[in-house]
């Protein structure tokens, strides 16, 4: 058991040390990548800025604390793109084309090679800009430093972060049937939309429904609420309780579903 | 026992049937037909360890289809296959180590970065042990010529050098069972003769067994003993590459050369007459009448030299497949 996770770790390694070269020796679009993501963030604070300006709180949020949520969102969405987005998004190509083949013939976990085969490295500075958001962000509040509430925090992004990639991984799967799954960044759209805000935006008649849906039935709105919340707000433990089955049955349901997938490969012809 | 078995193996596909123009592509949206394709159809065969076997057919045959099933990698619609041991579709990891596939259209190396980095992964997810990896490596890379050039990036390589790195990438694990989709397809003849070559040294190195498909008459002839043709789905022959030219070539070339300096007119009675300049002629004779048609030129004309040939693989082979079409026709 310990060999094989070393045997993952270090071929994980090696992955992320060679799409790092790749990454480098096409410098400009690197740098270009990384210019994107710092400009992104820097409307995203300015923008709330300006809200806070007219405001004490949103949705029930002050304003340093709602700095904190908006780092734990760019951070995990930073991680996602990091090392899962781009190689869900280009599983349609390599069912269209049939490169799947060589993926699958390889002794390896197919779901391991398929989603983690390459780092997105022009993303990567997105985890310590997020980072550095929720470090300002505590520093502001002058967060009392809570052990039960850090851990708490880590365990329950860390589901965050798993759930948002079995959403994805359960939208990956879609493409071996539809061939062409452009749709895929769409729907990533739609999830981190939905991620991006605290879930008490969602009241009233028509919004509440949502709101629960989206947090008991599909659980998107788990993902950056409740680890932030635990953090700078209340430690609700029915929630993380509920975050933590959550992640669970839903990553033994994507895998579950992306294995059968797999199963209808059709292999396009040589 | 055989490394390869295959018992009635079938794979039928279920092919989206589009209407032409803007508005079949409308109704498609809301009501699809589908047209179930049988690309290979009951199939049965064995291979022994050790033997070079290769798979003949004209495009679309289910050559590959079939390759696919027994590398694990699309599940037949029914039949069976047991390769090494295993049953191919369920993937088992000690099934994966045994076993590569090289596709001569596809490329499984990494493009911008060098064969050299790839080859390090592949260690990685083989679990080769490294003073080992080094000396296949080694021997692999002396073996195809390419020691200089395992640093540059993929991209950066021709044709011919790019498919030799993908036959290392390949080896590196020392599969006992190589299979081969058209590995030398696109490449010049010197490429050609390269990796005909290395394969055949790889094999009496290592005595590993090779299911080769090619539409190249001289990768079969340098390579396999054993042919299995197949044509629309279904095996039409299996046998030895000289039972081709036995049981289709049912005629001989005779090529004649007159001492007269002008070929008589009265060939045309002895057989077909496929060829006629100057002093030669070239005579298609039924196989069973070649020594009494010689014997009655020899006996009316001067000739100054002749010789007696199977007709060209290639043009049997196009027979055989005619045969194969016109039966599943029929059926």
């Amino acid at each position: 058991m310990g060999q094989g996770i070393l045997r993952y770790l270090r071929m994980y390694a090696q992955l992320g040390q060679y799409t790092l070269a790749r990454e480098m020796s096409f410098r400009g679009n690197f740098l270009v990548k990384v210019s994107v993501e710092v400009i992104w963030l820097g409307i995203l604070l300015a923008f709330y800025a300006t809200v806070f300006g007219m405001t004490n709180t949103i949705a029930e949020w002050n304003r340093p604390q709602y700095l904190f949520f908006v780092g734990a969102f760019f951070t995990l969405n930073g991680i996602i793109e990091t090392f899962f987005l781009e190689n869900c998004n280009d599983f349609a190509e390599l069912v269209r084309t049939g490169d799947l083949d060589f993926l699958l013939l390889k002794p390896i976990d197919e779901q391991f090679l398929i989603t983690c085969r390459r780092i997105d490295w022009g993303t990567a500075p997105n985890l310590l800009m997020g980072g550095g958001v929720m470090v300002v962000s505590l520093y502001q509040m002058g967060w009392p430093f809570d052990l039960v509430r850090l851990l708490t925090f880590l365990v329950t992004f860390g589901c965050g972060i798993a759930i948002a990639y079995c959403f994805m991984l359960l939208l990956t799967a879609l493409s071996v049937w539809m061939i062409r799954n452009q749709s895929l960044m769409e729907m990533w759209w739609l999830f981190s939309s939905l991620a991006r805000y605290p879930k008490e935006i969602f009241k009233g008649t028509w919004a509440q429904p949502i709101g629960i849906f989206f947090t008991f039935v599909m659980p998107i709105l788990l993902v950056v609420n409740v680890p932030a919340n635990a953090m700078v707000r209340a430690l609700e433990p029915s929630m993380v309780v509920f975050t933590l089955v959550s992640t669970v049955l839903l990553f033994w349901l994507s895998r579950r579903f992306f294995l059968h997938a797999l199963r209808s490969y059709r292999s396009a012809s040589s | 026992m055989p490394i390869i078995e295959a018992e009635g193996l079938t794979k039928t596909y279920r092919v989206f049937q589009k209407k032409e123009g803007l508005l079949g592509s409308l109704r498609g949206l809301y009501r699809r037909e589908y047209k179930d394709v049988r690309a290979v159809d009951d199939i049965s065969f064995s291979i022994e360890p050790g033997e070079m076997v290769a798979f003949l057919g004209p495009n679309g045959a289910g050559k590959t289809t079939t390759l696919k099933m027994l590398s694990g990698l699309i599940y037949p619609t029914s039949g069976e296959a047991s390769v090494l041991g295993f049953v191919p579709s369920l993937r088992a990891d000690a099934f994966r180590r045994r076993f590569a596939l090289v596709m001569g259209q596809k490329n499984q190396l990494w493009w911008d970065l060098p064969a050299a980095d790839s080859f390090q992964l592949n260690r990685e997810i083989y679990s080769i042990p490294a003073p080992e990896f080094q000396k296949t490596l080694n021997e692999l890379t002396e073996l195809l010529g390419v020691e200089k050039l395992t640093r540059q990036a993929v991209r950066e390589l021709s044709l011919g050098e790019r498919m030799k790195m993908e036959l290392i990438a390949a080896l590196l694990h020392q599969p006992q069972l190589l299979l081969l989709d058209e590995p030398t397809i696109g490449l010049d003849v010197v490429a050609q003769v390269a990796i005909q070559k290395c394969l055949r040294d790889y094999h009496t190195r290592r005595g590993v067994t090779m299911l080769l498909t090619s539409h190249y008459m001289r990768d079969v002839e340098a390579l396999c003993d054993r042919v299995l043709v197949i044509a629309h789905g279904r095996l039409v022959h299996d046998g030895p590459l000289s039972g081709i030219v036995e049981r289709f070539g049912h005629a001989k070339l005779v090529k004649l050369e007159f001492a007269d300096g002008v070929a008589p007119d009265d060939l045309g009675r002895f057989g077909e007459v496929t060829r006629r300049e100057g002093p030669s002629a070239d005579l298609k004779v039924e196989r069973s009448r070649v020594a009494e048609v010689l014997g009655a030129i020899l006996d009316r004309h001067a000739v100054a030299d002749v010789s007696v040939q199977d007709p060209p693989l290639e043009q049997l082979i196009a027979r055989v497949f005619e045969e194969g079409r016109r039966s599943h026709d029929a059926a």
